[in-house]
């Protein structure tokens, strides 16, 4: 029996080693906002992502500019809509629950890229499929595969727009320590890591609640 | 004693879809907790324990790497920093995540392979990949311009066919290992009597070739001393570890190609594939590790099953032929997506 027990362990072990999958490629500070009508229903989220400028390059690869090195808004309108229409594959890497229920999002509008120091900036707004009114919203903001990370902005990394007095916004990262933080071992990966959800650990959390 | 072809096939078949059909479930189970699904569990986990400082190190050398890159253009000595930082990445990257390693070891655990072998096989699937990273931006970026879009796509293209590969790889060591899995569980249990007839039948057989197998026998005497059908095998295994070469190495790293096509717009492109060969390097260091142990792990074993009685090369076959299934299920999972957090993301 021990030796079963054994042999179980060393292919367990080998599932574990193949199980710590993913690790990021690209990096992304994001500045999000949360847009409100007039009514106090959330109609979309605008989001600004900086990528990383090994990605930047990447991404700029074989894009013909009239001037070396610069990058206007119309020679890279191409590869915004190119990244607007990527990211439907990865739901935009927003999800959204409002008390409790998943909300979806369309197709994005208003997109656009920016560089400047290297790096790329995709600006584009997700509006939602129905405007929503909900005592709490909670946006998270990750790749669950992990191929991307993303890092809310150090300074005002969320804002709401519009929003009806008395809503209170606050962000949880991931790796903040907060008090509810529970640490991920190598059991957590072993466990989850081999499913492609383990990116959710690396969410980032907004959290609205308004009266 | 081999069981016919049509038995071995559906044996072998039922087996894996058993194996699939459990681990589709349990994938399933886990998926529904999930926030794709339904309710998760609530509290946002902390990064941390070993895996976690395998990530925030790899993160942190390879955000280096393009700092380093950008002032190797100005000052030529920050190319040497490049490469050390290149050849710790790809240490810690193949530490933590990468299917070549899984594949590997698992092909070393499925069939008799020597540690040696496996430390060839690391390096020389590393180099391949680097090989490949290097001639997708040669010929992508360098030679037609193309757009991130088309190379991001052929990128996923090579990615598919390797994961395709890894399962036809897998499948085919399911099919030999199967075969002689079954022909041990049928040679083993119901007997010490039978044990005892082929016992004599090897002696006289071994007697006939040679008499300086006296030692040996003395040395083994009271086990079982017919070849393990791995040995009537034989070699040859060299083609065989081309395909796990070929299986691991066909598909490049993403974070080489990135360092590659960043290096080449910085005009440091020998500086990028210099970085991507040591990082290579790195990579090879730790899966040949791995697939070292691996291969002493499987002595262990064979140590502790009792060496070569029949039970033992029972227990032995079920470690083998349970190492072709895990290279047969990690290709089927990849290449059905299960596994997700390997592949590219083109944006």
């Amino acid at each position: 029996v021990s030796i079963i027990r054994r042999v179980a362990l060393l292919l367990l072990l080998l599932c574990g080693a193949t199980a710590a999958q993913a690790h990021p490629h690209v990096w992304i500070t994001a500045v999000s906002e949360l847009l409100y009508a007039p009514d106090g229903t959330l109609t979309g989220v605008r989001h600004a992502w900086t990528f990383d400028d090994m990605f930047s390059t990447y991404a700029l690869q074989g894009i013909e500019t009239k001037k070396k090195g610069v990058y206007t808004r119309e020679e890279l309108a191409d590869l915004a809509k190119t990244n607007a229409e990527s990211l439907k594959e990865f739901a935009y890497f927003t999800f959204a629950k409002a008390d409790g229920k998943r909300e979806k999002f369309e197709d994005p509008i208003d997109y656009f890229l920016d560089y400047s120091n290297g790096q790329l900036t995709l600006h584009f707004t997700l509006p939602v499929k129905t405007p929503i009114k909900a005592r709490q919203l909670v946006l998270e903001v990750f790749d669950r595969t992990y191929f991307i990370d993303f890092q809310m902005a150090d300074k005002d990394p969320v804002k709401l727009v519009g929003a009806p007095e008395g809503c209170k916004m606050q962000l949880q990262r991931p790796n903040d320590g907060s008090a509810s933080a529970q640490t991920l071992n190598e059991q957590t990966f072993a466990a989850g890591g081999a499913n492609a959800n383990f990116g959710m650990m690396f969410a980032n959390k907004i959290t609205v609640d308004c009266p | 004693m081999r069981a016919p072809p049509l038995a071995r096939l559906l044996a072998a078949c039922a087996v894996m879809l058993a194996l699939f059909v459990a681990i589709d479930g349990a994938i399933h189970l886990v998926m529904a907790q999930t926030p794709f699904g339904g309710p998760r569990p609530a509290p946002e986990p902390q990064v941390g324990g070993f895996v976690g400082w395998l990530l925030a190190k790899q993160s942190e050398f390879y955000r280096e790497m393009s700092a380093t890159i950008r002032a190797a253009k100005s000052d030529g000595s920050a190319v040497w920093t490049l490469l050390l930082i290149s050849f710790a990445y790809g240490i810690f990257h193949a530490a933590g995540p990468g299917h070549g390693k899984a594949v590997i070891s698992s092909y070393l655990v499925a069939n008799q392979e020597t540690a040696w072998r496996g430390i060839v096989l690391s390096f020389a699937s590393a180099l391949m990949q680097a090989l490949v990273a290097v001639a997708i931006v040669a010929i992508g970026a360098w030679l037609l311009n193309v757009t991130a879009k088309t190379m991001c796509g052929a990128e996923k293209t090579i990615e598919i066919a390797s994961y395709a590969l890894i399962a036809l790889f897998g499948a085919r060591l399911v099919w030999t290992k199967g075969g002689t899995f079954i022909g041990a569980l049928q040679a083993a249990p119901p007997q010490l009597a039978m044990t005892a007839e082929h016992h004599h039948h090897d002696h006289d057989h071994r007697y006939g070739h040679s008499h300086h197998h006296h030692h040996v026998h003395d040395d083994h005497s009271g086990h079982f001393h017919g070849p393990t059908p791995d040995e009537l095998a034989g070699p040859g295994g060299w083609r065989r570890g081309f395909a796990a070469i070929l299986t691991v190495g066909i598909r490049p790293c993403s974070g080489a190609i990135l360092v590659l096509v960043f290096a080449l717009a910085q005009g440091l492109v020998w500086a990028g594939i210099a970085a991507t060969f040591v990082m290579g390097l790195g990579t090879a260091i730790t899966v040949a590790t791995i697939a070292v142990v691996a291969v002493f792990a499987k002595d262990i074993a064979r140590r502790l099953s009792g060496g070569r009685d029949r039970g033992g090369v029972l227990v032995m076959r079920g470690i083998e032929f349970g190492a072709a299934g895990l290279v047969l299920l990690f290709g089927a999972g990849l290449l059905f997506g299960y596994i997700a957090a390997e592949r590219t993301t083109c944006l």
